[in-house]
């Protein structure tokens, strides 16, 4: 059953803030959401094995050295940077 | 005019390619304004990419591409132009490198004419959720273009361009073509590089072309595929040559119909008309070959999934903080982020994001995520049965045609449902052309799809075209 203290943790695991009144929303439509996904409990999965994708990482490149963007590069698109540095609220 | 012909009247000088280019500026400022196909375009830029063009004609020295007028979506990285992802998000980010397919494409002087408007994100069916409006139908401006690369395809319809660069999830290319009455190629999972794709669900993402013809799009794909070191799941086994057995005899060849693509819930012109195409083949000799593919009923449900679990992830790279929007509020570093997300996503996008954790989080994961995952191998394996005797599988490419603007994209269930003739060739890493098979009571455009064995895309190429070489396709009439 999807209620609104599971869209409260989803939000949190998705780091998106929603007001009460998006909160509300986002669960009505979570619900409908999760009744249609509801399908794939039903597939009898007893003799496939899951596979994460198709892709054959054989073809891997080799772990070859070369040069990085210049650090004016990697920050032009940030919003506050301060000495080549990301600007961020103080963590601790 | 065919790529081929634009590349003749380039070379032999009919045409410049400035004034090619001119023209399709010109264009561009008459009619965008009517459908919203372009999010940005480059207007100084296309000229001067026209002018080296022509100087690599003039010395004799042209390439397949060299002062083509081309679109590009606006998830695919472009250097030192705006790539928005038709997002808040991105609506400043400015990339500073090109993607594989944009540096293959510069390599000849190609033009680009700009960048073209998506769902945000490329999360969608419609293209009415990009940040910058929604896109119209070039055949009915009342009516989506489909998605998420509607403006890509209207920008075909339209003649705003030779040819576009799209990307598909999960139909994202060949549903817009058909709405739009183009045709749209999406390639082989790997065959072409993803490098400077900005990632949506990286196990089913793929870049493709939407062009006037599948000897287009085969063209096109002559340009940009092949293995790329950049991109770990690119692939060695694609041989180019796409275009190669157009105007051979495809009479031998065993058409596959799979039922439940033409059971309920498919609308009744549009079954009849992909139906009526399959008589066409069986006219020139073809053999229909009933099949089925059983687990379609899992599909779109299975690929919600899949693609939400990988969205939540990808997406989780946007911070507000190394690029794209910061919000002014939050006080500590979690709400910083959690507020930028908040403003800079829209409504979609955070669905998918939430239905992403949901698939992955702790006490669903082995239910839902991991039965999707059991539920691929299952399709593919049904699509592996079904190549044992069939060359190619013809079905709808769109339960429906263009539906009214604002008739149900507010409808996150109904959307998701109209995605269930494209989503398990994603799911499968096939390829797929989508083509216009007839028109509707409303004169709207029905698209077919023709799906191919992995790395094969010069049979259904070859397929498509003969269908399209018989076939009296409507232009677009801008109004």
């Amino acid at each position: 059953m999807f209620d609104i203290e599971l869209t409260r943790h989803l939000a949190e695991l998705s780091k998106i803030e929603f007001n009460d009144e998006e909160l509300n929303k986002m669960t009505s439509d979570m619900t409908d959401i999760i009744n249609l996904m509801d399908k794939v409990c039903e597939f009898d999965n007893s003799k496939k094995t899951y596979a994460l994708d198709a892709v054959d990482y054989n073809n891997l490149r080799k772990d070859n050295h070369s040069d990085s963007y210049p650090t004016e590069k990697i920050i032009e698109n940030a919003k506050n940077v301060k000495n080549n540095s990301f600007v961020v609220p103080k963590v601790v | 005019m065919s790529l081929k012909d634009l590349r003749a009247a380039l070379d032999s000088k009919q045409i410049s390619a400035v004034e090619l280019a001119q023209k399709y500026l010109d264009k561009i400022d008459t009619d965008d304004k009517k459908i919203n196909s372009y999010i940005t375009v480059c207007r100084e830029g296309a000229l001067n990419d026209a002018k080296a063009a022509q100087e690599l004609i003039d010395s004799g020295n042209s390439g397949a591409f060299t002062g083509i007028p081309i679109s590009v979506k606006d998830n695919i990285c472009t250097l030192g132009v705006k790539t928005t992802c038709a997002s808040k998000m991105l609506e400043n980010f400015v990339p500073i490198y090109d993607a594989t397919v944009i540096e293959k494409l510069k390599k000849d002087k190609f033009v680009m004419l700009g960048k073209t408007n998506m769902d945000e994100f490329a999360m969608g069916g419609s293209s009415q959720t990009s940040y910058f409006g929604g896109v119209k139908n070039p055949y009915d401006t009342d009516r989506v273009t489909g998605g998420s690369s509607g403006g890509a395809a209207a920008s075909v319809a339209a003649g705003l361009c030779a040819a576009a660069l799209g990307s598909d999830t999960g139909g994202s290319v060949r549903q817009p073509a058909a709405f739009c009455g183009v045709t749209g190629l999406k390639p082989t999972y790997g065959a072409v590089s993803r490098w400077g794709l900005i990632a949506f669900a990286s196990s089913l993402d793929q870049i493709g072309i939407i062009a006037n013809s599948a000897f287009d799009t085969g063209y096109v794909l002559n340009g940009i595929y092949g293995y790329d070191c950049n991109d770990a799941t690119s692939s060695k086994k694609s041989e180019g040559g796409y275009t190669s057995l157009v105007g051979s005899d495809i009479s031998k060849l065993k058409i596959g119909l799979p039922k439940e693509f033409f059971g309920d819930g498919i609308a009744d012109d549009v079954k009849e008309a992909v139906l009526n195409a399959a008589e066409y083949y069986k006219s020139l000799g073809c053999q229909l070959v009933e099949c089925s593919l059983p687990s379609l009923e899992y599909a779109v449900s299975a690929y919600y999934l899949i693609s939400s679990a990988e969205a939540a992830s990808n997406l989780s790279r946007f911070d507000g903080i190394k690029y794209g929007y910061r919000s002014g509020l939050g006080e500590d570093f979690n709400d910083l982020i959690k507020n930028s997300r908040r403003e800079g996503f829209g409504d979609e996008v955070k669905r998918r994001i939430m239905l992403g954790n949901y698939a992955l989080c702790s006490g669903y994961y082995d239910a839902y995520y991991k039965n999707a995952t059991r539920i691929r191998t299952q399709i593919r394996q049904e699509y592996a049965d079904i190549f044992e005797k069939c060359d190619v599988i013809l079905t709808p490419t769109a339960p429906t045609t263009a539906y009214k603007i604002g008739q149900q994209e507010n409808d996150p269930v109904k959307m998701y449902l109209a995605d269930i003739c494209t989503v398990t060739v994603n799911i499968a890493g096939l390829p797929a052309i989508s083509t216009t098979c007839g028109y509707d009571k409303n004169n709207m455009p029905i698209g077919m799809s023709l799906i191919g064995k992995a790395f094969d895309e010069k049979t259904i190429i070859a397929v498509c075209d003969r269908f399209e070489h018989d076939f009296a396709r409507k232009e677009a009439d801008l109004k």
